[in-house]
C-alpha cells in the first residue's frame, strides 16, 4: 500500500470514526424520553401503582390510534388490576378535525365524560374524518353523551381548552413523539399498535 | 465551480440530512415507517430501522466529500432503486400512507409526490456515475489520484 492509499484509508476510518461520535454525542447529549404521569387532571384510567403504566399519545383522526384504543380497551378489560392508562393529546396538522375532535373530548372531560366522548369519536370516526364539517356528528355525539349544551359552549370558546390540548403535544414533543399512536409502556417508547400490542403480550407473560 | 459537481454535493446533502434527522429521533419512530410500508418481515425491521439510516448517512457525506465517489454513488443508486421499489410497491396496493417518512417529521411529503422525486433522484444518480470524470472534481478522490 502506498502512502497516498494508506492516507485515504485512514480518513475514510476517521470519517466513519467522526459522523458515529457526533450523532452520539448529540444523542447523549439529548438524553432519553422522560416518562411522568400528569399531575394536572390527567385523563386516566387504572391505578398509578399498577405494574404496567401506558401513557399513550393519540389523535382523535388518525385510523392506528382507533385500532389501538379498542385494543387497549380490551386489554384493560380482561386485566384491570395491571394497567395504569393515561391518554395525551397530539392532534396532528395534517388531520383537519383532530384540534377540534380534542376540544369536544377536552370539554367532555370537563363535566366528567372525557372516556364516553373519547370512545364515541373513535367508534364513529370513519363517519366524521372524511366531512367537510363534522360540527354536527360531534354535536350528536355530545346529545349522546348528555353534555350540559351551554358550558359545552361555553368550554369550546375557552382559551384554556386550547392551552391544555396544545400542553399535551408540547409534552410529546419534548418526549421526541412524533407520530401517532405513540406509547410510553414503562418508560419503553413505542410507536403504533403493532409494537404495542406485541409489548402487552409479553408484559403480561 | 463545476454544475455536476454541485449536483454531487446536493444529492449527498439530502441523503446525510436524511439520515441524521432519523438517527436523531428515537429510532421507533423510523421503525412505524417501515412497518406501514409491510415489506420487512417481523424480526427484521427493527434491524433495519436501527442500521439503514447510518447507511444513508455515509453514502450522503463521502458523497459530499467525494471519497469512494464511485463506491457511494452506486450504494446511493442501489438505495434509491430500493426506494422505488418500496414506495411504488406501497402506491400499487394502496397501503393506507399519510406520508412516505422519508425525511422523519422534517418534510410530509405525498407518496405519489415521492414516487416522481425519486425517479428524478435516480436519473440525476446515474448520471453522477455516467459522468464520473467530471463529478470526481473538487473531490478527495481527485486529490488522493494526483
Amino acid at each position: 500500500m502506498n502512502k497516498k492509499s494508506s492516507k485515504k484509508f485512514f480518513l475514510t476510518i476517521l470519517i466513519i470514526v467522526v459522523c458515529f461520535i457526533s450523532i452520539s454525542g448529540v444523542k447523549l447529549f439529548k438524553g432519553h424520553p422522560i416518562w411522568a404521569v400528569s399531575t394536572q387532571m390527567p385523563h386516566s384510567k387504572g391505578s398509578p401503582h399498577a405494574s404496567i403504566k401506558i401513557i399513550e399519545y393519540m389523535d382523535f383522526q388518525c385510523p392506528a390510534c382507533a385500532n389501538g384504543a379498542h385494543l387497549l380497551e380490551n386489554f384493560i378489560k380482561n386485566n384491570p388490576d395491571k394497567f395504569y392508562l393515561e391518554v395525551r393529546y397530539y392532534p396532528l396538522e395534517m388531520h383537519f378535525h383532530a384540534m377540534r375532535a380534542a376540544r369536544y373530548a377536552e370539554c367532555a372531560g370537563r363535566q366528567g365524560k372525557f372516556w364516553a366522548m373519547h370512545d364515541l369519536l373513535f367508534k364513529q370516526q370513519s363517519t366524521w374524518a372524511p366531512l367537510l364539517n363534522a360540527e354536527p356528528v360531534f354535536g350528536e355525539m355530545t346529545k349522546t353523551i348528555n353534555l350540559d349544551p351551554k358550558r359545552l359552549e361555553q368550554c369550546l370558546a375557552d382559551p384554556t381548552t386550547d392551552s391544555r390540548i396544545l400542553k399535551d403535544k408540547e409534552r410529546g414533543k419534548a418526549q421526541e413523539v412524533k407520530s401517532t399512536p405513540t406509547y410510553f409502556v414503562n418508560n419503553k417508547m413505542l410507536v403504533g399498535t403493532v409494537n404495542l400490542e406485541k409489548e402487552l403480550k409479553s408484559s403480561l407473560k | 465551480m463545476n454544475p455536476v459537481v454541485l449536483i454531487r454535493i446536493f444529492i449527498g446533502l439530502i441523503f446525510t440530512v436524511s439520515g441524521t434527522e432519523k438517527l436523531l429521533s428515537p429510532y421507533q419512530n423510523f421503525l412505524y415507517v417501515i412497518q406501514g410500508y409491510d415489506v420487512v418481515p417481523a424480526p427484521l425491521d427493527e434491524w433495519v430501522a436501527r442500521v439503514f439510516p447510518w447507511i444513508e448517512l455515509m453514502l450522503g457525506v463521502f458523497t459530499i466529500l467525494g471519497l469512494w465517489t464511485i463506491w457511494a454513488l452506486r450504494g446511493l443508486l442501489i438505495v434509491t432503486a430500493v426506494f422505488l421499489c418500496v414506495v411504488g410497491q406501497a402506491v400499487w396496493r394502496n397501503l393506507p400512507i399519510e406520508k412516505c417518512g422519508c425525511f422523519g417529521e422534517l418534510v410530509s411529503i405525498p407518496l405519489p409526490t415521492i414516487l416522481l422525486m425519486d425517479s428524478i433522484l435516480w436519473i440525476y444518480i446515474a448520471y453522477l456515475i455516467i459522468r464520473m470524470e467530471r463529478t470526481s472534481r473538487c473531490s478527495l478522490d481527485e486529490y488522493f489520484s494526483k
